[in-house]
C-alpha cells in the first residue's frame, strides 16, 4: 500500500489505529499508551522519531510522551531483535530454576541476557513475574507464553525456536 | 467466531475446583463463547438485575454477602460500593486485571477462558453503582487476554448485553480495555488510575481517595477480576450464597498455588479450606520432599505450623490474593527473599524515598546474608527496613515491600542465624 501521510514511522496502518484509539478514548492523553503499544507491535523497540512523530500527530509534547515511555518497562528505545525473548526470574521460576532454560536458551539463540544475537534474531531479557507461575520457569516469545517445565531436551527447545526462525526468514 | 489458534500461544495451565462455581467454564484452556455461555445461565444474573432488582438491592447483597476484595487488600466491597455512591454521578467502573504479585496468576484465568463471567459481574456493578463507563486494565504482559476480551466485549454488544440499552432496558454500558505496560506498581489503584490517564503509573497521595476523586476526578471504584467475577454468582444465589463457606467469609475463592507441589496451578475452593488441606488438593509436595514454607506472593511468610490455617480473611489467614508458592527442604529462605527484595526494588516507582532507597538496601542486605559477610548489625538494619519502609510510603507497595522479610525474620530466626555463621541449611548459598 502506498503511504499517504507525511510521517515516515507511522505508516498509515499505525494512523489508522492511533485514530481508532482518538475516537474510542475520551481523553486524547489516554491515546499515547494504546499508541505506544502499537508502534512497539510493528518495530519490536520504540524509535526515538516515532514517538517525535507521534507527538506531532497527538499535538502533545514529546517530553509528555518521553515521559510515560522512560517508565514503562515494555517500552524500550534500545534496538530489539526480530524476536524478544523474555524469561521470568521471579520466584516460583527461580523455584523452578529458570537458570537452566536461560543456558539452554543462550545457546541455541547465540544471544545473552540484554543482549542481542548476531543474526539479530533473537533478544533475550530476564524479567519479573508474568502470571504464570504454575508452568515455571515461564518463559514468553513475542506475545507467546510457554511452559518451560515441558522443555526436557534441547530438541524441545529447538522445535518452538524454529516456527520464530522460518515465520522471520519470510519477511527478511 | 475466533478460535484460541487466532491469539497468541497460551500453553495448558491445570484447574482444579471442588465447587464449580468462579471456574465451571474455566477447566479447560478454551475460551468460552458467547453462546456457550449463555446456553449454561450466563448473563441470566444480568438479566435479573436489570429487570427485577434495584441498584440499592444489588448493594445490599453485595454488602450481605461479605464479599471482600480479591486483589490482596481485602476490603469489604459493598463498603467500598457505599462510598462511591455517596458521591454525585458520573462515576467510574475499574477492573484491575494488572496482576502481577509474585506467584499470582488466577486472574488470568478467568480472562482467558470465561471472559463473559467478568463482563456480567462488571455490567452488574456497573448497574448498582450507576456508571456507564468502565475500564479494564489488563497487564500488558497478557498480549492474548487483551484481544480475547476486546472480542468478547464486542461480541456482547452484538447481542445486546453491553453497549446501549442493554436487553432493551434504559440502563447503557461502554467497557474500554486498556493496556498496561510492564509497571507491577499499576496494580496500585491510585497508580492504575494515572497510567489510564495515560501518565506515569504513580500512586497519589490519600485522601481523596478513588471512591471520591478517582479517574479524571471523579468517584471511582476500582475492582479486582475475581471480585467482580463473584457478583453474577451473589446476585443468582442471593442468601444462597451465605452457605458457601465459612461463617463471615462467604463465596468462593481461587487459589494460585506454585512452587513445589505435584500440581502447581489454580484451585477454587471456599474459604475454611486450610493450607494443608490446599497443597494435599495440589498433589502435595513435589518428589515427596518435606514442606519447608510458603510465601504468600510477596505479603508473607507461612512456615509449618500455620499449614493448618484456614485460608480466609482473619488476621492468621491468606486472604486477598491467595497466593501460594511452596518451598521445601532443598530451598533457601533467603535466597528466596532475595528475589522478592529484587523484585520490589526493581518495581518500586521511586516516588518515595523510604521505598525508593529501602528496596534497595533491603536487596543489598539480604546479599550480604548469601555471601557469608552479613553481620548481627545487618539483621538489625533489615528490622529497621522493615518498621520504616512501611511508614514513610504512601502506597501499597512500600508497605508491602518489607513484609515477607519481617515474617521471616521472626519465623525462621534460625536461617538467619545460620547464614550468620556462614551455613545454608538448604545448601543454596556460598
Amino acid at each position: 500500500m502506498e503511504k499517504t501521510n507525511k510521517f515516515k514511522y507511522l505508516t498509515d496502518e499505525l494512523i489508522q489505529k492511533i485514530n481508532y484509539y482518538l475516537n474510542k478514548f475520551p481523553k486524547k492523553e489516554q491515546v499515547i499508551i494504546p499508541s505506544l503499544h502499537e508502534i512497539l507491535y510493528v518495530y519490536r523497540d520504540i524509535p526515538f522519531e516515532a514517538i517525535e512523530e507521534l507527538s506531532e500527530y497527538l499535538d502533545i509534547p514529546l517530553a509528555r510522551i518521553e515521559d510515560v515511555v522512560t517508565f514503562y518497562d515494555m517500552f524500550r528505545h534500545r534496538k530489539n531483535a526480530k524476536n524478544h525473548i523474555r524469561i521470568c526470574r521471579n520466584l516460583p521460576c527461580h523455584l523452578g530454576k529458570y537458570r537452566n532454560l536461560l543456558k539452554q536458551i543462550e545457546k541455541l539463540t547465540g544471544a545473552e541476557v540484554d543482549g542481542h544475537s548476531a543474526d539479530g534474531l533473537w533478544y533475550i531479557e530476564l524479567v519479573e513475574c508474568i502470571g504464570s507461575c504454575a508452568i515455571a520457569p515461564a518463559f514468553l516469545i513475542n506475545d507467546d507464553l510457554y511452559d518451560g517445565s515441558k522443555i526436557k531436551s534441547e530438541e524441545d527447545l529447538k522445535k518452538i525456536l524454529e516456527k520464530y526462525i522460518s515465520e522471520n526468514s519470510g519477511e527478511l | 467466531m475466533k478460535t484460541r489458534e487466532n491469539y497468541p500461544h497460551i500453553p495448558e495451565i491445570h484447574v482444579e475446583s471442588s465447587i464449580n462455581l468462579l471456574l465451571r467454564r474455566a477447566k479447560e484452556n478454551r475460551t468460552t463463547p458467547l453462546e456457550e455461555y449463555v446456553t449454561t445461565g450466563g448473563y441470566s444474573a444480568l438479566e435479573k438485575a436489570l429487570k427485577r432488582l434495584t441498584p440499592e438491592d444489588i448493594v445490599v447483597l453485595v454488602e450481605e454477602s461479605t464479599l471482600r476484595g480479591r486483589g490482596g487488600a481485602g476490603f469489604p466491597t459493598g463498603r467500598k460500593w457505599r462510598f462511591a455512591l455517596s458521591n454525585p454521578p458520573p462515576r467510574y467502573l475499574i477492573c484491575n486485571a494488572d496482576e502481577s504479585e509474585p506467584g499470582t496468576f488466577k486472574d488470568r484465568i478467568i480472562i482467558e477462558r470465561d471472559p463473559h463471567l467478568l463482563l456480567e459481574g462488571m455490567a452488574i456493578s456497573a448497574y448498582a453503582l450507576g456508571v456507564n463507563e468502565a475500564y479494564i486494565y489488563i497487564r500488558g504482559e497478557y498480549p492474548a487476554g487483551y484481544q480475547i476480551l476486546e472480542d468478547a466485549i464486542r461480541d456482547a454488544e452484538e447481542a445486546g448485553y453491553l453497549g446501549e440499552n442493554i436487553l432493551g432496558t434504559d440502563f447503557s454500558l461502554k467497557i474500554y480495555v486498556y493496556r498496561g505496560a510492564g509497571a507491577y506498581i499499576c496494580g496500585e489503584e491510585t497508580a492504575l488510575i494515572e497510567s489510564i490517564e495515560g501518565k506515569r503509573g504513580h500512586p497519589r497521595l490519600r485522601p481523596p481517595y478513588p471512591a471520591n476523586e478517582g479517574l479524571f476526578g471523579r468517584p471511582t471504584v476500582v475492582n479486582n477480576v475475581e471480585t467482580l467475577s463473584n457478583i453474577p454468582i451473589i446476585v443468582t444465589y442471593e442468601s444462597y450464597f451465605m452457605n458457601i463457606g465459612p461463617s463471615g467469609f462467604y463465596g468462593p475463592k481461587l487459589f494460585p498455588i506454585s512452587g513445589k507441589v505435584e500440581k502447581p496451578g489454580v484451585y477454587e475452593s471456599t474459604m475454611d479450606i486450610t493450607l494443608r488441606e490446599l497443597i494435599e488438593m495440589a498433589g502435595g509436595m513435589k518428589d515427596g520432599k518435606k514442606f519447608k514454607a510458603v510465601f504468600s506472593g510477596a505479603l508473607g511468610v507461612y512456615s509449618k505450623r500455620d499449614l493448618d490455617t484456614p485460608m480466609d480473611y482473619s488476621p492468621k489467614g491468606f486472604g486477598g490474593t491467595g497466593t501460594t508458592i511452596v518451598l521445601d527442604e532443598d530451598d533457601c529462605i533467603i535466597d528466596s527473599l532475595i528475589v522478592i527484595a529484587n523484585f520490589f526494588h526493581h518495581e518500586s516507582c521511586g516516588k518515595c524515598t523510604p521505598c525508593r532507597v529501602g528496596t534497595y538496601e533491603q536487596h543489598n542486605l539480604l546479599k550480604k546474608f548469601q555471601e557469608g559477610t552479613a553481620t548481627e548489625q545487618d539483621l538489625n538494619l533489615l528490622k529497621h527496613l522493615a518498621k520504616n519502609i512501611p511508614i514513610g510510603s504512601i502506597c501499597g507497595l512500600g508497605f508491602s515491600a518489607p513484609q515477607a522479610i519481617a515474617d521471616a525474620i521472626k519465623k525462621y530466626p534460625e536461617e538467619f542465624e545460620a547464614h550468620l555463621r556462614g551455613e545454608c541449611p538448604a545448601g543454596v548459598c556460598f
